[in-house]
């Protein structure tokens, strides 16, 4: 079977950041400047050596070729001095431009993401509103059902609870949408601040223990140590990394997910497991590319974006940490699979 | 936890989802007061008048409140005024940011602009569930309640030392006999866990401080035994090892609420 290799649209992104990579070293200009400056003393040496051959020439040295040597030098370094000085003067005006083209290009950027922030929130608002109120009248209606003695009918229940369990799906999809703008922007830098991961962990399974629970699994969540303390990071990028990966650990797991807490000197680790049916050692590779899901894999219609484990895993590394997976594929008795975030206790800024 | 007063501040008090979120406030115990602006033009100092007038006078225990609080582009955050003036004012009062915008710059400018570092204050999505509004509402309130109902059969009374059970869904709860002591304890610190965040594992050597003897790991495992034998002969029901009280990896234990 070929699968879709993914990574060259995953490392492209959008064409400021793919500029970025064509900007010179910082040194570049500071060193041109240096080499006009050195091409315009080789010229003016190589002037004065013209001026004064005629005059000092055959006092200092005998001639050669009917000519006295200081002419030879001079005019060497005349025409040296020529040519360091142009190469110097185009390449700083090649640098010159480029730069330009940069601050074009971050212009741009800036306003490509101020517009589509300003969309997303708009779109966000006008989309929730409707939303919310689907899911008040789809609570109310439950309410009123709970109130009458009847019972209510099993396939009422389940298409009230189909309303309810998409909440999470649409949560997450915006929260997604919102993270990838935020990882297209140039230059935004992660942002640190004290977080306790046990609070964010605790709030993921608040939201997610009703889902699992409609769907007969379970949730269950340690941390070691118990008071497991404060860290350095960004709490949104925390919440988003674990969020996918329950979101995603829920959605194939036979009856349980586990996520455990440990931490060690150097870093902090997030272990999101789950006992399903696994992922076959082919597709791992592809795991973590960006829009890539099993179905693609099998050129079958996708039931998700394939963007949430791209998500996780490139904010796991911006913020100098990693995310791994490791799996057991059915029929193997021992199936699972474990989703491990490795992120740093004291991140570089 | 009982009596306890939450005020809820939203210009969309009268929607269904607010109704919802009030509802299942009512149902843990908690008496609600909405802030309902007397004007009909619902702009955002309004509701700051009204919200601001009704903390001094009700002097609630905790605030559910929404960021956007009108739809004039100045009341786009008019809810962050409010929570720096509760910061400001009344910094243990406990608020629960109910918005939309509970994630992204806008939670970050809130936190930046509006919050002291070790203020009571977090933020929810408009979209989550009210059992997940009142899990963040414990959390936040602190407290642990006097009855602790652990799903729809089983009820703690931390005051009176007793778990009480009820077979049936409407019949009356009985005390699970045999439950007492160290046994209690046992019980009461594993409902408080699951209380403040299902699925959240108590380690052992949060429990075995209840437990005697130098095997203090199996006095623990027959003193979990003894307590779901008997809470599964008050309930009618045999409870196994992945029932009520589960082991998770030889870690510690977790509640598990029986399903009926």
């Amino acid at each position: 079977m070929i699968i879709p290799n993914f990574r060259p649209r995953l490392r492209a992104g959008l064409p400021w950041n793919r500029r970025q990579s064509w900007l010179p070293p910082t040194w570049a200009a500071p060193v041109a400047g240096l080499t006009r400056r050195l091409g315009g003393l080789l010229l003016a040496a190589g002037l004065v050596g013209l001026l004064l051959a005629p005059l000092l020439g055959e006092a200092l040295f005998p001639r050669l070729w009917s000519i006295e040597p200081l002419t030879y030098i001079g005019a060497a370094l005349l025409i040296l001095g020529l040519v360091v000085h142009g190469a110097a003067h185009l390449t700083q005006e090649a640098l010159r431009r480029g730069e330009a083209a940069a601050v074009e290009d971050r212009r741009i950027a800036e306003r490509w993401t101020r517009l589509t922030q300003q969309y997303f929130e708009l779109f966000n608002h006008d989309l929730g509103r409707p939303l919310r109120r689907i899911l008040g009248k789809e609570r109310e209606i439950r309410e009123l059902l709970q109130d009458t003695d009847a019972a209510i009918p099993p396939s009422v229940r389940e298409l009230l609870d189909e309303i309810e369990e998409q909440t999470p799906s649409f949560r997450l999809m915006m929260s997604n949408i919102q993270v990838l703008i935020e990882l297209e922007t140039p230059n935004t830098g992660a942002t640190l601040h004290a977080v306790e991961p046990a609070e964010v962990v605790r709030r993921i399974v608040d939201r997610y223990s009703l889902v699992a629970a409609d769907a007969q699994k379970q949730i269950a969540w340690w941390s070691e140590p118990t008071e497991f303390g404060i860290v350095y990071c960004d709490s949104s990028a925390i919440e988003h990394i674990v969020t996918n990966l329950v979101d995603n650990t829920v959605r194939y797991a036979g009856s349980y997910v586990e996520i455990g807490l440990t931490r060690d000197e150097d870093n902090f680790y997030i272990r999101v497991g789950d006992d399903g049916p696994g992922i076959a050692n082919r597709y791992l590779p592809f795991l973590f590319d960006r829009g890539w899901t099993p179905e693609v894999a099998r050129r079958e219609e996708r039931t998700s974006s394939g963007l949430g484990l791209f998500i996780a895993h490139t904010l796991a590394k911006r913020y100098g940490g990693d995310l791994t997976v490791t799996s057991v594929a059915a029929p193997d008795p021992e199936h699972h699979t474990a989703f491990l975030v490795t992120l740093p206790l004291r991140p570089k800024q | 936890m009982a009596d306890s007063k939450i005020l809820i501040i939203d210009d969309e008090w009268e929607s269904a989802i607010v109704k919802a979120v009030q509802r299942r406030l009512e149902e843990e115990g908690w008496r609600t007061v909405i802030v309902e602006p007397q004007s009909r033009w619902l702009v955002g100092d309004e509701f700051e008048a009204a919200a601001i007038y009704v903390i001094e006078a009700e002097r609630p225990d905790g605030v559910l409140l929404d960021v956007r609080l009108g739809e004039h582009r100045d009341d786009q955050f008019k809810g962050l005024e409010i929570l720096r003036y509760i910061v400001e004012h009344y910094p243990t009062l406990p608020v629960l940011m109910f918005t939309q915008y509970a994630q992204g710059p806008a939670r970050d400018t809130a936190v930046r602009g509006a919050l002291r570092w070790n203020a009571p204050v977090d933020y929810i999505d408009k979209l989550a569930s009210p059992e997940e509004v009142v899990l963040r509402l414990r959390r936040l309130i602190g407290a642990a309640p006097e009855l602790i109902p652990v799903g729809a059969h089983l009820l703690v009374d931390v005051g009176a030392e007793t778990v009480s059970a009820r077979p049936e869904r409407n019949a009356d709860l009985r005390p699970v006999d045999d439950i007492h002591g160290m046994k209690f304890e046992i019980f009461r610190e594993l409902a408080a866990a699951w209380y403040r965040s299902p699925g959240e594992l108590v380690p052992f050597s949060r429990l075995e401080r209840y437990s005697e003897g130098e095997e203090a790991r199996a006095s623990l495992r027959v003193r979990i035994r003894e307590i779901k034998v008997s809470i599964g002969k008050s309930l009618g029901i045999n409870l196994g090892a992945n029932d009520l009280i589960i082991n998770v990896r030889d870690r510690g234990y977790r509640l598990v609420p029986p399903q009926m």
